[in-house]
């Protein structure tokens, strides 16, 4: 057996389930849920779902969760910093 | 004796780089870009305003170019220690790295040609710039064709150590897909994919001129462990 | 470069020289979709009007194959640490196929908006959707690339070198995938 991250698959099975069921429910935000109040509110969910399955991409599809931690930091960085500046500017009345 | 020769080509892309960012900032005022948008009389009035400045800084420009040569004859030496057989990834990057430095050179010379007669015409000043321009940025072909070289050269070396870190290699290949959306400056006049945007001037040029840092260092490097190796 | 018997704890996924691609790449996205967030921010109303001419059923449709793809790819490496080679490449099939249908539908969306009229120029939205899906399709046909080369390399026995080259490739179709859920939300949903 060659050594390395092995979370076994029936975990990046069910990640992978829980992904869909993600992409299922940022489309029931673009298409009205949560749109009562404030459209806004539902884009902002829309994105927030978009980088949490990001997260699980990076996290257990590329093992980072095993990773030397300056690499899986690298990512969360890169997460916090891309959505968090996106949900601002989603955000700003020009 | 070598080894001496190898690192003058490989010092040649840090007098590139001084030289070139030498003209193309402080003297022509190239950087920033010109805008796509400008009408003719502003651009003519440019070139009539800062006459000598833009002559000097393009004849800088267009002297130093000539030294990506050497670098790529550096480039094309670490590629044939990397390679087996005939070399075919060597004469890629040879032939791709030099054609590359005429589409450094040409640009500067169509820019001088509206520099050369400042009072002519606002309208051909006009199309001399927007030549100028396009040659400049718009041919990232022969960069990415080069950079792809590199890339799979470095990758595909069996040496121990590898002749370059490895990292050199996947740099090259995320160099080349930098590169590319340079060629859509022909769709644009504004927004970040004209010749002045974000994706077509200033990511690139940064890359452009980090790349031959990059280069030298783990050139140098190579150049030095060869040399004590024969 | 060695492995050690007793495998520490945290285990490097790929080579460390295809992380300077990913992070670079992610870098040049990030730069991208920030840039397309700003336009939008001046001009809300023209890119939602422009949002409405796209299929958002192929986005989401695309969305499931990169995932599925991924998924895929993610078991293959699983798979191939136990040595299991043939089962390995019958899951980057999966993959690679997943990748050709994410192709297809793409082309087949493309095709349906050059017919409305719709292009590059028609106006910043559209601009950035074709090149933003552009710049992404790219990487799907590298990675489509990638896959197939992974696929070829395990006909041989498994060895530390060859699941780590697998990884390499592996993190980089990852990333394609995560790339394209960012893209999907932000052209697609977002209203």
């Amino acid at each position: 057996m060659i050594p390395g991250a092995n979370p076994s698959i029936l975990r990046v099975t069910w990640l992978w389930g829980l992904l869909i069921a993600a992409t299922a429910l940022s489309w029931a935000f673009g298409h009205g849920l949560g749109a009562g109040v404030d459209t806004r509110w539902s884009g902002t969910a829309v994105l927030v779902i978009a980088f949490l399955k990001a997260r699980v991409v990076f996290l257990d599809f590329m093992e980072l969760r095993h990773a030397p931690l300056s690499l899986r930091l690298a990512l969360e960085a890169w997460t916090i910093a891309v959505a968090s500046t996106l949900l601002v500017l989603y955000w700003r009345v020009a | 004796m070598n080894t001496r020769n190898e690192l003058l080509c490989i010092w040649s892309a840090i007098l590139f780089v001084v030289v070139f960012t030498l003209g193309l900032w402080p003297l022509a005022h190239f950087l920033p870009p010109h805008l796509p948008t400008a009408g003719a009389e502003e651009i003519a009035a440019l070139y009539q305003g800062r006459t000598w400045q833009i002559r000097l800084g393009l004849f800088l420009m267009m002297g130093c170019s000539g030294l990506v040569c050497a670098f790529v004859a550096a480039i094309t030496v670490a590629i044939k220690r990397m390679e087996k057989g005939a070399g075919i990834l060597t004469y890629t990057q040879l032939s791709a790295g030099t054609c590359g430095a005429v589409f450094l050179i040409v640009p500067c010379l169509v820019w001088t040609a509206a520099a050369f007669r400042p009072d002519r015409s606002p309208e051909l000043t006009l199309l001399l710039n927007d030549v100028g321009w396009i040659m400049l940025f718009m041919p990232f072909t022969t960069f990415v064709v080069q950079n792809i070289a590199i890339g799979l050269a470095v990758l595909g070396d069996s040496n121990t150590p590898t002749i370059l870190p490895r990292w050199v290699g996947f740099f090259n290949l995320w160099v080349a897909v930098l590169f590319i959306p340079g060629g859509l400056l022909t769709f644009f006049k504004t927004g970040p994919f004209a010749w002045s945007g974000v994706f077509v001037y200033w990511v690139p040029l940064v890359v452009f001129l980090s790349w031959y840092l990059v280069m030298f260092v783990v050139l140098r490097q190579a150049a030095i462990k060869a040399g004590r190796a024969a | 470069m060695t492995h050690a018997t007793n495998e520490p704890a945290r285990h490097l996924p790929g080579e460390a020289g295809v992380w300077v691609f990913i992070l670079g790449d992610l870098l040049m996205f990030a730069a991208l979709f920030i840039t397309f967030a700003y336009y939008r921010s001046n001009d809300v109303a023209s890119f939602i009007e422009s949002q409405h001419a796209l299929n958002q059923r192929c986005g989401a449709l695309n969305t499931i194959f990169m995932l599925t793809s991924s998924w895929c790819v993610a078991i293959a490496v699983q798979v191939a640490r136990v040595g299991k080679t043939r089962a390995a490449r019958r899951w980057l099939v999966g993959g690679m196929a997943c990748a050709v249908c994410f192709v297809v539908v793409k082309i087949f969306e493309y095709q349906e908006k050059i017919a409305a009229g719709i292009t590059l120029t028609s106006n910043d939205f559209f601009m950035y959707y074709y090149m933003l899906t552009g710049l992404h399709l790219m990487h799907v046909l590298l990675g489509l690339g990638v896959l197939i080369f992974l696929w070829r390399s395990l006909y041989a026995p498994v060895s530390h070198t060859s699941v780590r080259t697998l990884e390499s490739g592996a993190c980089f179709w990852h990333m394609v995938d995560l790339l394209w859920i960012v893209l999907f939300a932000l052209l697609y949903m977002l209203r």
